[in-house]
């Protein structure tokens, strides 16, 4: 992991996040989930080994701006695709997890032209044919850490992550994350029901990735990702829970890598 | 001092076993458990005993609103008043109140109250409220939006109630093209407005700035005494002055012809003060519902929570009073001397409190209670 990364503070419209950024190769913009920006973690440093990576903090995530006019996730999608233009990248591969998933799926009905690769990680966005989304918000944090990962023994940055009980402005952050979560998820609850009319324009080859063991969103939302994107495939991992690229961040990153290589591949 | 009398109308009609399975009886616990037959009667029952407090000689009657939960079936303020403003005779009826942020309309809340006050003849007493978290999950309100929305809520149907129709409204959360409601209140401006607290200072700040009646919920003395001040801070920015009239404060009490009797009826008041705010914070106070300094305040100021008080502590505190009616009186004058409010607010029924000691004690409240009030 001998690639270095470093913070850059990008302003979008009146709105600074800061992004970290490393690597070497094609563009590959990575959005976090509703936990917010983790830091240069493992699969990051893996990606990096071949991309280069910017990994950004939504607004009103971590240390970014506010943005509390935002209402919705695909606010948060016009958002990034400024953000592309603002950074001076064309055309990217675009990797996001859980709500950062549902946000790359929303620019990817918007501006199918800005991305190259697509690898959607457990995305929120879709109403599951069957079952729900837990309601995240219904259960305190210490109870709902436990629920979003299949084994914490087996995740080899479970105790740097989770291992110490949170300082204050740590656990500021997280209710900061919480409440920015809240205001783009709400009603309905972290799904567009007018997302799934809109997959078919994206023919971005895609790669959507899904923990077996998902308790917060049902792999039956991977399925219908995979149907409803025109050209997409579903790899469900298995003894895996909502965290893939921590809880596996080895074989998450491998997986990523084939499938965005592929591409090189074919033009090399 | 003025005297309200005020029941939650509960529903503590199922073996208590039954609710202790669940992380709370808010939200989780399975309206399986609710009896219609029982809530029938019920709800005649506690609409008598508000009828009797209006003949007893109560100033007020309060009327609140919460759902999903066996400690308040009281499902509609406005409905519930609309009923005493037909047959009640005197009292105010103290709406306290509307939950304004899960309204979707606000002008539709406007001409409800507005009619509650023309059938009841300028009687009615308008309060407003932000709601426990309960009632954001129940309407499905976005808990971010909830201070937002309470204060464009309340501009929209202040705007109804004193601006000319047909005017355009079109805000953060609320949009109506054309707002003209054929139905205006009695009062004029329009019927005062109240405000409850808890532990929010931005919102005693607030109602100070508005010149509203302040009523805090069951805090101790020390607590009332700084959102008072708090309220005082909005109130000297507005440049209004303070008097008892904008104070208010809510207790349970109860009066029974023997100290005794009235001490065991006052262990009903116990279950609101534990088992039916029992649970997790994020039903109650959802994530983003309250500023960082609201969160502290509530910190501060429940530092000792009600439910690990014992009976006596409750009585010590009060919180509950309960006594032969010269107890209750003198005790009622402790606290008026204590904080110097003009309106009490009693909620005066709870949990299995039969009807007869129900009865019992507004008639004597009535006769002896009240009267001796008067000169506070």
């Amino acid at each position: 992991m001998g690639i270095g990364h470093r913070e850059e503070w990008i302003t979008v419209g009146e709105t600074r996040i800061p992004t970290l950024i490393g690597g070497r190769g094609d563009p590959l913009l990575v959005l976090h989930g509703a936990g917010g920006h983790r830091g240069w973690r493992r699969f990051v440093a893996g990606l990096a080994e071949r991309f280069t990576v910017y990994a950004p903090t939504h607004p009103g995530f971590g240390t970014s701006d506010s943005a509390d006019w935002m209402e919705s996730i695909d606010d948060l999608a016009r958002f990034y695709l400024w953000f592309l233009d603002e950074v001076g990248l064309a055309r990217v591969h675009l990797l996001g997890h859980s709500i950062g998933g549902w946000t790359a799926a929303e620019m990817a009905v918007m501006d199918p032209w800005a991305i190259d690769r697509l690898v959607l990680v457990a995305p929120a966005g879709l109403k599951p044919d069957h079952g729900e989304i837990l309601d995240v918000f219904y259960y305190p944090p210490d109870q709902l850490l436990p629920m979003t990962v299949h084994d914490p023994s087996t995740i080899p940055e479970w105790a740097e992550l989770f291992g110490t009980p949170p300082t204050r402005e740590q656990l500021d952050i997280a209710l900061r994350n919480r409440e920015t979560t809240a205001r783009l998820t709400w009603k309905p609850y972290m799904f567009n029901p007018r997302l799934s009319h809109f997959l078919p324009r994206v023919k971005t080859p895609t790669l959507i990735v899904w923990g077996r063991q998902d308790r917060i969103i049902p792999v039956v939302c991977g399925e219908q990702y995979a149907r409803g994107l025109a050209n997409a495939r579903l790899h469900v991992m298995e003894d895996c829970g909502h965290l893939p690229p921590i809880e596996k961040p080895a074989e998450f990153t491998a997986l990523v890598l084939a499938f965005l290589d592929a591409r090189q591949e074919s033009l090399g | 001092m003025k005297l309200y009398y005020f029941s939650e109308m509960p529903h503590h009609e199922y073996a208590d076993e039954e609710g202790e399975k669940y992380p709370s009886l808010r939200l989780a616990f399975p309206n399986t458990n609710f009896s219609p037959e029982k809530a029938a009667g019920n709800y005649r029952r506690y609409l008598e005993e508000y009828e009797f407090a209006d003949q007893a000689g109560f100033d007020g009657l309060m009327v609140n609103e919460h759902h999903s939960t066996p400690s308040c079936v009281n499902v509609s303020a406005n409905m519930s008043a609309a009923i005493l403003a037909r047959t009640t005779r005197r009292a105010k009826i103290l709406l306290l109140g509307n939950i304004l942020p899960i309204q979707d309309n606000p002008v539709q809340m406007a001409e409800q109250i507005a009619m509650v006050d023309l059938i009841s003849g300028g009687r009615v007493l308008s309060g407003f409220v932000r709601g426990v978290g309960v009632e954001s999950w129940w309407a499905n309100s976005n808990p971010v939006h909830n201070r937002e929305r309470f204060e464009e809520c309340h501009d929209l149907i202040i705007k109804c109630w004193t601006a000319p129709g047909p005017f355009r409204w079109e805000g953060r959360h609320y949009h109506f093209r054309h707002v003209n409601p054929w139905c205006l209140p009695l009062q004029k401006p329009h019927p005062p407005i109240w405000v409850p607290g808890t532990a929010s200072p931005e919102t005693a700040v607030w109602a100070g700035g508005m010149g509203y009646t302040y009523v805090p919920f069951l805090v101790s003395f020390e607590v009332a005494r700084e959102l008072y001040d708090y309220y005082r801070q909005g109130a000297a920015e507005a440049g209004r002055t303070v008097t008892p009239d904008n104070l208010g404060f809510l207790i349970c009490a109860v009066a029974a012809d023997t100290k005794d009797a009235a001490l065991e009826a006052g262990r009903h008041f116990v279950w609101r003060m534990g088992p039916t705010l029992r649970g997790p914070i994020e039903y109650f106070s959802p994530v983003g519902m309250r500023s960082r300094a609201a969160t502290q305040f509530a910190l501060r100021a429940r530092s000792v929570s009600l439910a690990t008080m014992s009976y006596e502590e409750l009585v010590d505190n009060y919180h509950i009073i309960a006594g032969t009616p010269d107890e209750v009186a003198e005790r009622f004058a402790r606290v008026q001397r204590e904080l110097g409010i003009g309106h009490l607010l009693l909620e005066a029924q709870e949990s299995r409190m039969d009807h007869a000691t129900t009865m019992r004690s507004i008639e004597l409240m009535g006769r002896s209670v009240i009267p001796a009030m008067t000169s506070l």
